[in-house]
């Protein structure tokens, strides 16, 4: 509008409408910059709240992960709980089982360890064919296998009426005197043919009156002579099972064995000695 | 009789072989032309005692460090310590044992 005339309408110049267009454009594209700007701000922001969410899911994720391992591990530690409480159990049974074989196996080692001081000894009495050396060998096995220290080995008189010491270990020439038969232990033993052993742990010492133990030796039931242990060795206390087996042996194997060496001694030919056994046998 | 009962329990163990001797000087024959990894012997012996027989193994430059088991009738303690004196690594006394023998065989040989 002019000024001079106000009911006239003025036109605005070309200058003017391109200044407004300019400022118009001006304006938009400064509204655009401020608008793209807040735009991208905002873009920023939310860029950084999905990193803010996405780290959080993560540890999430990592804490549920945690969790189920946990749960894994406990259900792990149970399982091999379990089997360590089987296996403990079959342990114990086989160890019960072990202990079981090995009291057994130690009663077959002592069972053969007695059975071989057997066989060697009944071996050694019938090795040989001289009294000398069968007495020899009784002696050896009363001080290495029963264990005596002192004793003595009588065989009976050609009459039968007393005991006549032939072999001894551990006693003096005084007290190795015959014994009546059926007087004191070895002369009872001689006439009865029964055993006489003492018991008891520990058995002490003996006497020749009143020894440990006085054992018969026979042939074919009867009794040619005993065997009188007086003490033990300072480390043996009292008999052991393979005493008794031993004690047997030499009540029958001894004499036998004596008896047979005696009767070669008669005659040394062996030979000779078998004259007539062929027809004795049949 | 020792020595036969003692065969007769050492062939039961695998990894053994036994060379018997007659007495002390009979065994220190056989050390003479073998090496051997252990022996057993007795202390009352015909001409060379069992004591003096240890004295002279452990002066033998082959088998001066061979285990050596006694065993014997000896029960005291003193001659229990003066064979493990002169240099015996074992002392077992009479009546023999054989599962005895066998298990100190086996530890001095470091068998199973």
């Amino acid at each position: 509008m002019d000024e001079d005339n106000p009911s006239k309408t003025t036109r605005p110049s070309a200058a003017d409408v391109t200044r407004e267009r300019e400022t118009f454009v001006r304006t938009f594209l400064r509204k655009g910059v401020e608008f793209t700007e807040e735009l991208l701000r905002e873009n920023d922001d939310l860029r950084a709240r999905v990193a803010l969410l996405e780290s959080d899911n993560a540890a999430l994720r990592t804490q549920v992960k945690s969790d189920d391992a946990m749960r894994d591990v406990l259900r792990t530690i149970e399982r091999l709980e379990q089997e360590k409480r089987s296996l403990l159990d079959r342990s114990s049974q086989l160890e019960q089982l072990t202990r079981r074989h090995e009291g057994r196996y130690a009663a077959i080692e002592q069972e053969l360890n007695d059975l071989a001081n057997l066989y060697v000894a009944s071996f050694q009495l019938h090795s040989t064919l001289k009294p000398g050396t069968v007495l020899q060998h009784i002696k050896e096995l009363l001080a290495q296998l029963v264990g005596a220290e002192r004793f003595c080995v009588y065989v009976l008189s050609d009459d039968g009426t007393e005991a006549i010491p032939v072999g001894s270990e551990g006693l003096l020439e005084s007290e190795l005197l015959p014994i009546k038969v059926g007087q004191g232990s070895v002369g009872t033993v001689c006439a009865t043919g029964v055993s006489s052993v003492k018991q008891g742990d520990p058995l002490g010492e003996g006497s020749v009156e009143s020894p440990l133990a006085v054992l018969p030796m026979q042939v074919d039931g009867q009794t040619v002579g005993v065997i009188s242990i007086v003490a033990l060795l300072e480390q043996k206390h009292a008999w052991v099972q393979v005493d008794q087996e031993l004690f047997h042996l030499l009540g029958s194997h001894a004499a036998a064995a004596l008896l047979a060496a005696h009767l070669y001694q008669r005659q040394p030919d062996l030979l000779s000695a078998l004259a007539g056994l062929g027809d004795g046998l049949k | 009789m020792m020595r036969q009962l003692l065969v007769f329990a050492l062939q039961r163990v695998r990894e053994v072989e036994v060379t018997e001797a007659d007495d002390g000087v009979d065994g220190l024959r056989k050390l003479a032309g073998q090496r051997f990894d252990l022996i057993i012997t007795d202390i009352n012996m015909p001409i060379m005692d069992g004591l003096k027989l240890v004295k002279r193994i452990r002066s033998d430059e082959v088998h001066k460090d061979v285990p050596i088991i006694i065993i014997t009738t000896e029960g005291s303690q003193e001659d229990r310590s003066r064979a493990l004196a002169l240099g015996a690594n074992a002392y077992i006394t009479k009546p023999i044992q054989a599962p005895q023998v066998i298990a100190k065989v086996k530890e001095l040989l470091k068998l199973d």
